[in-house]
């Protein structure tokens, strides 16, 4: 059995790619898939501890979190078509009217 | 039997009701509603004379009308009470009232004055408050009524209020009356929270609850502890505040010499006969409670002797036919504060009874000399008017007598009782006997300013064009002063004291007797009740009594003639000149009133000072810190603000530090790095 300091090593990975997307990219496609990878890395941890444990409740998480990440994209699609819209452009640092 | 008492709010009403019409109906009625004022007052007169009347038929009346606020520690009301000493006080204010609003048609509406409706609504007001004083059966009510003719008394000294001086002198004398008024308020609510009522008689009432206090057989609240004597002192002399403002007594009587800017009959009607009253009635009317304060019944007699001798010096001097007038009326009001603080509460109000009826007289008849001048007041501009004006130089020579204490006048009986309580009683109290020996040193000093007024207007040569020829009076002016006239002869017949106790003829001292609850009245107000209380003793000179009352009289009645006898010599002749400038240096301190206009002016100034360093505090220290505050939260908002900066990117950048932090400083709280 593999253990489970590896699936952290590798959630805490792909959480910092994620998280290096987010800080990096202008793209707002390339901001959603970065918080998708970002929730994913969550997920691993999920399903890591309750195979440690023997727990299904870590699963039963993972599923959750999974469904709420297709409801996420929906909503982030939206935003990004409005985006495109008022803008012309689906750059995230065109728009700043949000600001002081 | 139709109940009198049942009208006594109807006494109040009356004048009240001339006011509304006066107010709203005025311009259209004849006279500028004239006419109103005289029936209401005339109404308001018999009324008054019914009252007293079921009075003298052995029956007073104290009930309370109306109850508008109440609570569990004491209730504000409204009510009426009708003793022999409100009763009399009805009478005569209702009656000078009357003989004012006749007097107001030849002086105000003959005289072409406009504004009348202003005017006689400002009369019926006055009247219609202060009946309301009169017959208010608590402090509070009478501190609402007493507010209210201060009002009244803005309003008609300012009447001509396009002139300059009218303005000021109303502004001045609300404000000076304010002054004492603050310290009357503060009294109220000493009272209330002393003994939870202010009602003035009755077996719950505060003179009543103050009494069995000082026996034991009550309890009161003191604050912090405080000796019960003591506390009561400290509230009768607040409440003294106001008596002191309105009653123009030293130090705040200096309203009312510039009060004369009003017209005359108001002079006569409020500076004189009336609202200066209050004052003195207000001392009258708890006297069961001042009685109880030696302390402060001393001050009273002190402050009232003074008053009398220092207005009475000033008098001498000044030109003006109605300054004199007033302050012979501050002067007079001492005497009645002598009286009051002296135990002689029935010669306080005989002199009460006498000065309104005078004064008045005085005052009417100053009013009439001044229609016959064109309005030209200074004395010296007249002279022989005495042949041009017979009914007026006589009615004002019966006032002039009675006001300088000569025999048989109205004020030589009551000045002298006034002076003989305060001799009686006073030979065992060093500041009783001072305040005596000054209203004994006024004496003189009255009599000869008020002849040297009665010669400069009536006799001598005409001095000028206008004393030669004046202007004849109406029968509205003639009539008052007869009435006024005849009181001011014969008033002295209500109360002759010494005629009694020299001749030993019983029963005609009415007024003692009236006083004394002999033919009715409330118990516990009454004259006995309040000398069993009261802290004096009598002692008396050589002769026992009778020696003292004559003594005391022929020594008044003396000085008086002394007075009267220089003036004589000095203003009795064909062409009289100035003899102040004998006075030297001290004819400018008098004419001047002493300075104490200036002295006030600056007091006021100082104050304005210390105010104006208040302020500066204020605004510098205490707003200071406020926008200080502000400033700082604004400038910092202003800069903390840039972060938000729109960006996504950003945001995004400081939630991840803001983690990366978290993390830090959980990692560093926890021990992951050791």
């Amino acid at each position: 059995m593999v253990p489970p300091e590896w699936y952290l090593l590798l959630a805490a990975g792909v959480f910092c790619i994620g998280l290096f997307g987010v800080l990096t990219r202008n793209d707002a496609l390339y901001f959603l898939m970065s918080v998708e990878l970002m929730m994913n890395a969550a997920n691993i941890n999920f399903v890591a501890f309750a195979l440690y444990y023997g727990d299904l409740t870590g699963q039963v998480f993972a599923l959750f979190v999974i469904a709420l990440a297709a409801a996420e994209v929906a909503i982030g699609i939206g935003i990004i078509l409005v985006l495109y819209r008022n803008f012309g452009d689906i750059d995230v640092t065109v728009p700043t009217e949000m600001r002081w | 039997m139709v109940n009198a008492f049942a009208y006594v709010p109807a006494v109040v009403l009356l004048p009240f009701v001339s006011f509304l019409v006066a107010l709203g109906a005025g311009r259209y009625l004849p006279k500028g509603g004239a006419f109103g004022g005289i029936a209401a007052t005339a109404g308001s007169f018999l009324l008054s004379v019914w009252v007293a009347a079921t009075v003298a038929g052995g029956r007073a009346y104290n009930e309370t009308v109306y109850t508008w606020a109440g609570g569990d520690q004491f209730e504000l009301t409204f009510g009426l009470l009708v003793d022999p000493l409100s009763a009399l006080m009805l009478v005569i204010v209702t009656l000078v009232a009357l003989l004012v609003h006749v007097f107001s048609l030849g002086y105000m509406n003959d005289e072409g004055e406009t504004g009348l409706p202003r005017y006689y609504a400002g009369l019926g007001l006055f009247t219609a408050s202060m009946l309301g004083f009169v017959v208010a059966d608590n402090l509070l009510m009478a501190f609402m009524f007493f507010e209210l003719v201060g009002l009244c008394s803005y309003l008609l000294i300012g009447f001509h209020f396009r002139e300059p001086g009218p303005p000021s002198a109303a502004k001045k004398a609300f404000l000076v009356t304010r002054f004492g008024d603050y310290f009357f308020l503060v009294g109220v609510v000493a009272v209330f929270a002393t003994f939870g009522t202010a009602a003035f008689a009755g077996d719950g009432s505060f003179p009543a609850l103050a009494e069995a206090a000082l026996e034991g057989s009550a309890d009161v609240w003191t604050p912090g502890g405080l000796e019960l004597g003591t506390w009561l002192t400290v509230v009768g002399l607040l409440v003294l505040g106001g008596v002191v403002g309105k009653s123009a007594q030293f130090p705040l009587h200096t309203w009312l010499p510039d009060a004369m800017e009003g017209p005359t009959p108001v002079s006569a009607l409020i500076h004189a006969a009336t609202m200066v009253a209050a004052g003195v009635y207000l001392v009258a009317r708890m006297y069961g409670f001042y009685a109880l304060t030696p302390t402060t019944l001393g001050v009273i007699a002190f402050i009232g002797g003074f008053t009398a001798l220092f207005a009475a010096t000033m008098g001498v001097v000044k030109d003006e036919l109605k300054q004199v007038l007033a302050y012979s009326t501050i002067s007079q009001y001492g005497y009645m504060m002598l009286a009051l603080g002296a135990g002689g509460y029935v010669a306080a109000v005989f002199h009460l009874t006498t000065h309104a009826f005078f004064k008045a007289l005085l005052f009417l008849g100053a009013g009439s000399v001044i229609i016959a001048m064109h309005h030209n007041e200074d004395m010296w501009d007249m002279g022989g008017l005495k042949s041009k004006l017979p009914v007026t130089y006589y009615t004002f020579l019966a006032g002039s007598l009675a006001l300088a204490g000569i025999f048989p006048f109205a004020g030589f009986w009551s000045k002298d009782e006034v002076l003989y309580e305060a001799l009686v009683h006073g030979l065992n109290d060093p500041l009783l006997l001072g305040g005596y020996l000054m209203g004994l040193l006024a004496v003189p000093v009255t009599a000869f300013y008020t002849f040297r007024m009665v010669f400069l207007t009536f006799h001598g040569d005409p001095r000028t064009e206008t004393a030669r020829d004046p202007e004849p009076v109406r029968w509205n002016v003639k009539g008052p002063l007869m009435v006024l006239g005849t009181l001011a002869v014969g008033t002295g017949l209500i109360n002759m004291v010494p005629v009694q106790k020299v001749f030993g003829l019983e029963g005609i001292d009415y007024l003692h007797r009236w006083l004394d609850n002999e033919w009715g009245g409330i118990a516990g107000l009454s004259s006995h009740h309040y000398a069993d209380i009261g802290p004096y003793s009598s002692g008396y000179l050589v002769g026992g009594e009778t020696g003292t009352v004559l003594v005391g009289a022929a020594v008044s009645l003396g000085l008086a003639l002394a007075g009267l006898g220089l003036a004589w010599r000095f203003y009795n002749v064909a062409s009289p000149t100035e003899h102040t400038a004998a006075l030297g240096g001290i004819k400018d301190v008098l004419y001047n009133n002493y300075y104490l206009d200036e002295l006030q002016v600056w007091i006021a100034y100082r104050t304005a000072d210390i105010a104006g360093g208040a302020d500066t505090f204020d605004q510098g220290i205490i707003d200071g810190v406020v926008n200080g505050i502000s400033s700082v939260s604004l400038a910092g908002g202003g800069r903390i603000r840039r972060i938000q900066t729109g960006v996504v990117s950003e945001y995004a950048a400081m939630l991840t530090l803001g983690l990366i932090a978290l993390l830090v400083v959980l990692g560093v709280g926890g021990g992951w790095f050791l």
